[in-house]
């Protein structure tokens, strides 16, 4: 089966074709203007293939943590490819992507994506032949939670993610025994999507193409304050 | 032409399929509720709901109109003005739907869109036209002398006519949206009971002010609660509904008098309001000048709206491309 993956939770915007046995393409974007180029990069590499859209029968999407608006546009555009295509689709988490494409090691990984307003999303995993497990929840907290987390958990840790490249210096302080991935890592890869998906759209596990949603992990700010008032009212 | 048209410029999903100027579909997933609580809208709240809603409504949409979507023979979408984060979520599924179908891509200004819900009901454009669109974000006099031209007249300085309505529904306790609470409590009191200024009636330009009235409306209401009179919440409302009604259907006869235009136009939520309707037509017919609106379902945001004018842009040959971003301070002329 031919897969489609989507991601552009970060600042950048990955698409990439596969199979689950080879990625026949990938095309990424990734800059300082962000921009909703997905279909223009899509368009890019269908062009580059010479695969048809038509060929596709099964997409997949990055749904976060990461940057509301981007992580937004991928998500539509994903479902919306799937629904006209009639094809299934599966959203897998960002933090999961980030982590699946350091996965050859022995350590612990912690994939960190960048918040903003000082905080920073992250999780950790463990490699198992084949993958990766995640260890633990689905954090989004200021980078001294994850150097917190990071201490408690000792050992040897590979840190991968924007959000471990832009707090690096608080994460190396903490005295951890942590190495800081590649910068060529930074990003959650469409290609390391469509791996991680195909496999469970070939076992037809897809998700239901209208429940597929981002995972914010982060209420609006709107509602924050008004659950601030709320428990100033009640206190 | 079978046209899919898709707007998410503010706090209401829409989608809906148009042919020639024909509604096959017009489907609207309001988001009132979610943001009654804040007393306005929330733009992260309205960009999550849309994700949310937008592609069940596409199925809805296109069942109901008895067509799938490789008939589509266009996809017009609202790229501005609005809430940008908003207007990326419906200019992103309408990308999505143009590049998979090979359906031509129109962009469409959301307030044209408001202006063309006139040409679903009343028959084909025949310009030239004197506009008056006034929304919760709006409130605009434009010329039309000529399909898709435009030329704007005037609008307000300050506050949008919706968002004064909201204001003062607030001030006397009515909720969130203001509009219709306002105008139902104002057909129960009395239009000249309190004499509130008309802002730049007399200007002798199209522009509108609002930010006066609202606050003469504060003053008024406060300075009867230190004499300890009552304030009558009716009377209060049908003078401040009055004062703004006055000067636009003033400004709007005006200006089709001075453009020589036999015909208005009037577009927007605002529209909704039954006194603007009610003395715009008398006063319009007085001058001996026609006046059109859209049936209610039409004046608030929608997206046959958005699809009857994409179509007629896309009849003429027009085209938008991929790297279309969303504008939200989109200008119509
Ligand atoms: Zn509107």
């Amino acid at each position: 089966m031919i897969v489609l993956g989507i991601e552009t939770s970060t600042p950048q915007t990955s698409v990439a074709i596969g199979t689950e046995q080879r990625i026949v393409g990938h095309a990424a974007l990734v800059g300082p203007r962000r921009r909703d180029v997905v279909i223009q990069v899509l368009d890019h590499l269908l062009a580059h293939t010479g695969l048809e859209l038509a060929a596709v029968g099964g997409v997949a999407v990055g749904i976060g943590p990461g940057l509301f608006t981007g992580l937004r546009v991928g998500v539509v555009t994903a479902k919306t490819l799937a629904q006209v295509l009639g094809v299934p689709i599966v959203g897998i988490p960002s933090l999961d992507v980030l982590a699946f494409g350091v996965r050859h090691t022995s350590r612990t990984i912690a994939a960190v994506i960048d918040a903003r307003r000082g905080e920073v999303f992250y999780a950790f995993y463990r490699a198992v032949p084949g993958g990766i497990v995640r260890e633990g929840e689905y954090q989004v907290a200021p980078p001294d939670h994850l150097v917190a987390d990071l201490e408690a958990r000792g050992g040897d840790v590979l840190v991968v993610g924007d959000g471990a490249i832009l707090y690096r210096q608080q994460l190396e302080e903490a005295g951890a025994r942590m190495e800081l991935a590649s910068a060529a890592w930074a990003h959650p890869q469409a290609s390391c999507l469509v791996e991680l998906a195909a496999p469970r759209l070939l076992r037809e596990e897809h998700d239901r193409l209208f429940e597929v949603v981002p995972l914010y992990l982060r209420k609006s700010d709107a509602e924050i304050a008004w659950d601030e008032r709320r428990r100033g009212a009640t206190a | 032409m079978i046209v899919l048209g898709i707007e998410t410029s503010c706090d209401e999903t829409a989608v809906a399929v148009v042919e020639d100027r024909r509604v096959r579909s017009n489907l609207i997933a309001s988001q009132t509720d979610l943001h009654a609580r804040f007393g306005g809208v929330v733009p992260e709240l309205a960009s999550r709901a849309h994700v949310e809603a937008l592609n069940p409504l596409l199925d809805r949409a296109l069942e109901e109109a008895g067509c799938r979507f490789s008939d589509l023979e266009g996809v017009a979408v609202t790229v501005g003005p609005g809430l940008v984060g908003a207007l990326l979520v419906g200019i992103s599924a309408a990308k999505a739907v143009a590049y998979a179908t090979g359906a031509p891509l129109i962009g469409v200004n959301h307030l044209e869109g408001h202006i063309w819900a006139n040409f679903l009901e009343h028959g084909p454009p025949e310009p030239p036209y004197v506009c008056l669109v006034v929304s919760g974000g709006h409130t605009m006099l434009v010329h039309m002398p000529e399909e898709h031209r435009y030329e704007v007249l005037g609008q307000t300085v300050d506050d949008a006519a919706g968002e004064a309505f909201d204001k003062i529904a607030r001030c006397l306790g009515r909720g969130f949206p203001g509009g219709p609470a306002l105008d139902a409590l104002a057909r129960e009191g009395d239009p000249n009971a309190i004499a509130f200024p008309r802002a730049m009636a007399d200007s002798g330009d199209y522009d509108f002010s609002l930010s006066g009235l609202k606050t003469a409306v504060l003053r008024y209401v406060r300075a009867e609660t230190e004499a300890g009179r009552t304030v009558n919440p009716a009377d209060l409302a049908a003078s401040f509904q009055e004062a703004v009604v006055d000067v636009q259907v003033a400004k709007t006869i005006r200006a089709a008098l001075e453009k020589g235009v036999r015909t208005i136009l009037l577009g927007g939520g605002v529209v909704a309001n039954t006194r603007l309707r009610e003395r715009i037509s008398a006063e319009g017919a007085a001058a001996g000048l026609r006046v059109l609106y859209p049936s209610l379902e039409l004046c608030t945001d929608n997206a046959a709206m958005i699809a009857c004018a994409g179509a007629s842009r896309l009849a003429r040959g027009e085209r938008t491309g991929f790297d279309v971003e969303a504008d939200p301070g989109l200008e119509l002329a």
